[in-house]
């Protein structure tokens, strides 16, 4: 239980909840509300040996694994659908053997958080059998079940040391409101040790009542208010996804390793201190006002995509 | 509109839009995954047209019914989910497949064997990771746990290279099965697995229409006005059954047409088709 009546903290503050070699839930999804601040200032206080479990996700895990800080990765996906297509860094730290492919699957990761939620050692599920993930999973067991004489795959409990979530809005006192859909957010605080969160804005709790608590204060260790702390990941309907940037980092991961770090991390992750040095460095309000105003007109809107 | 008289002609996309749109019935609960431009705009062709009563849950999202305002080339994002009439979090959607409820699932692999079973995880050469694939999403549980699975894919031609080497799509065995057709590689019938759904039901391709036969292998059930059975089957890795009554595709009507071009003005779904493939057209009045 996490009571203190403020939780507000420096960026830096919020990620010295992060240790090498934890096993870190990552909120969002694809190309929506990821906390990329905050995983860029974890890549700036050099936290390695992570352990990834995710759903769905893009630049949020290519970035960490570009960076270095990534041992194991048990996403269900990382790319850039037709967007851009292959998550590049993600594929070179796999395929170096940098990163251990532990890949799993939606719904697998959805009951292995339930049983950590319901202080159970284990869920059962009826899929996943006739696939090769029983073979990368050994500690999936199989059993009879006693009721319908079915075989079952059971599943072990998942307990992320740390959650790392961006929301639209929080109190002082940890509520979290998120707008939009919550992806795996919800189950992630609910069964992570610790929860972090920035934020859009923190606001009153009159009014972040008003709005609905998403994810209740006590789940949550710390918070801190960035804005735009989401970027280039969407935050709707605050502002839109910024491709063109997505496409310059995209650009940058493409030819090695190195070249990253050189055209991409040192330039928006490393000389960037905070968020509003790195939204300096991603063209400060004029960009900013492109994607907030996705809701200007449809025209307005897919501009952002071209 | 103008156009209406002017549209002679039907892309490949097209095509391959409403052949994946005539697989889902009136009346079930489909979800169409993210990355999939084109099923995401059969879902919502089949709903304009012929499945009025379809609950279509959008992937990402897990808004249902949406009315988007254009097609995007991410799926989470709040134009796919415009107009939503719910929305379903990501518990509730595979919780509704493993009960039964999820009547379609939609599919596809970097490797598809004969048997539906298909790849998206890693290609391996001698036991060693080669290529790391961006991965299946819920692609595992749910070819276990959806009633149907229509799979697609716009790769099925595997044009030979220098040396004459085809590197094929439709493959003999992948090297990892991500989600699971009709038989495990060890040759478990899908029957002898407690699986709650049925298995891939047909296959769209960028060279013709598949169904499985009663043994749970790809049969070629139609071609393409450009396409033939022996085309398909040198782009083939494996041997497979031909319908007795193999046909020619369907194609879609003018209204079809124009309906999949308002939703797509930027033509996402063509980013799934090889740039040769874009340029594949059939005329209409032809058909």
């Amino acid at each position: 239980m996490y009571t203190q009546d403020d939780k507000r903290c420096a960026l830096g503050d919020l990620l010295s909840h992060v240790q090498n070699g934890d096993c870190v839930a990552v909120g969002g999804g694809l190309s929506w509300r990821e906390p990329m601040a905050a995983l860029r200032e974890l890549i700036r206080q050099d936290i390695k040996g992570l352990k990834l479990v995710g759903s769905a996700h893009g630049i949020d895990i290519d970035l960490l694994c570009g960076a270095g800080v990534v041992a194991e990765s048990a996403e269900s996906y990382v790319g850039f659908e037709q967007d851009f297509g292959m998550a590049i860094n993600y594929r070179r730290a796999c395929e170096a053997g940098l990163v251990k492919v532990e890949d799993n699957c939606c719904y697998t990761l959805v009951q292995q958080l339930r049983a950590a939620i319901s202080g159970l050692p284990f869920m059962p599920i009826r899929s996943v059998q006739g696939t090769d993930f029983m073979q990368l999973h050994p500690e999936f067991k199989t059993m009879i079940c006693p009721f319908s004489g079915e075989q079952l795959v059971l599943v072990p409990a998942l307990k992320p040391d740390v959650a790392i979530l961006h929301a639209h809005y929080a109190d002082q006192h940890g509520n979290l409101h998120i707008e939009g859909p919550p992806v795996a957010d919800i189950l992630f605080a609910k069964a992570s040790v610790k929860v972090i969160a920035s934020v859009e804005q923190i606001i009153s709790r009159e009014e972040l009542a008003q709005k609905g608590v998403t994810i209740p204060y006590f789940y949550v260790t710390a918070l801190c208010e960035v804005p735009y702390g989401a970027h280039p990941t969407s935050c709707y309907p605050n502002y839109a996804y910024d491709r063109e940037h997505t496409a310059y980092y995209y650009q940058a991961t493409k030819h090695s390793e190195d070249g990253f770090r050189e055209n991409y991390l040192k330039p928006f992750v490393y000389d960037c201190k905070d968020n509003k040095t790195y939204i300096e460095a991603i063209g400060g309000k004029a960009r900013l006002s492109c994607l907030e105003q996705w809701d200007f007109g449809m025209e307005q809107w897919m501009k952002l995509y071209e | 509109m103008n156009n209406k008289s002017k549209i002679q002609t039907c892309t490949l996309g097209e095509l391959m839009i409403y052949q994946i749109a005539l697989s889902i019935e009136d009346g079930i609960l489909a979800f169409h995954g993210f990355g999939s431009p084109l099923v995401q705009l059969a879902l919502h062709l089949a709903k304009h047209s012929h499945a009025p009563h379809l609950v279509l849950v959008a992937g990402a999202t897990y808004g249902v019914n949406p009315a988007p305002a254009f097609l995007t080339p991410t799926s989470n994002d709040f134009a796919m989910n415009r107009g939503a009439e719910c929305h379903l979090n990501i518990e509730e959607l595979f919780d509704l497949a493993a009960s039964g409820r999820l009547g379609r699932m939609f599919l596809s692999g970097l490797q598809i064997d004969k048997w539906g079973n298909m790849n998206v995880t890693r290609v391996e050469k001698n036991g060693k990771l080669t290529l790391k694939l961006p991965g299946g999403g819920g692609g595992c549980n749910l070819s276990c746990d959806a009633d149907h699975v229509t799979i697609w894919t716009a790769a099925h031609r595997a044009p030979p290279d220098d040396q004459g080497h085809r590197r094929y799509r439709l493959v003999e065995s992948c090297d990892f099965v991500t989600s699971v057709g009709h038989r495990t590689a060890d040759g478990i019938h899908r029957s002898g697995l407690p699986l709650r759904g049925q298995g891939p039901d047909c296959m769209i391709t960028d060279l013709g229409v598949f169904d499985f036969n009663y043994d749970g292998h790809l049969r070629l059930r139609a071609v393409y006005p450009d396409t033939s059975a022996e085309l398909v089957a040198e782009n083939t890795g494996f041997d497979f059954p031909v319908a007795e009554n193999l046909t020619i595709a369907d194609l879609p009507d003018v209204a079809l047409i124009e309906f999949i071009r308002r939703l797509d003005p930027m033509k996402i779904h063509q980013r799934e088709l090889s740039l040769a493939d874009r340029e594949r057209s059939f005329d209409l009045a032809g058909a």
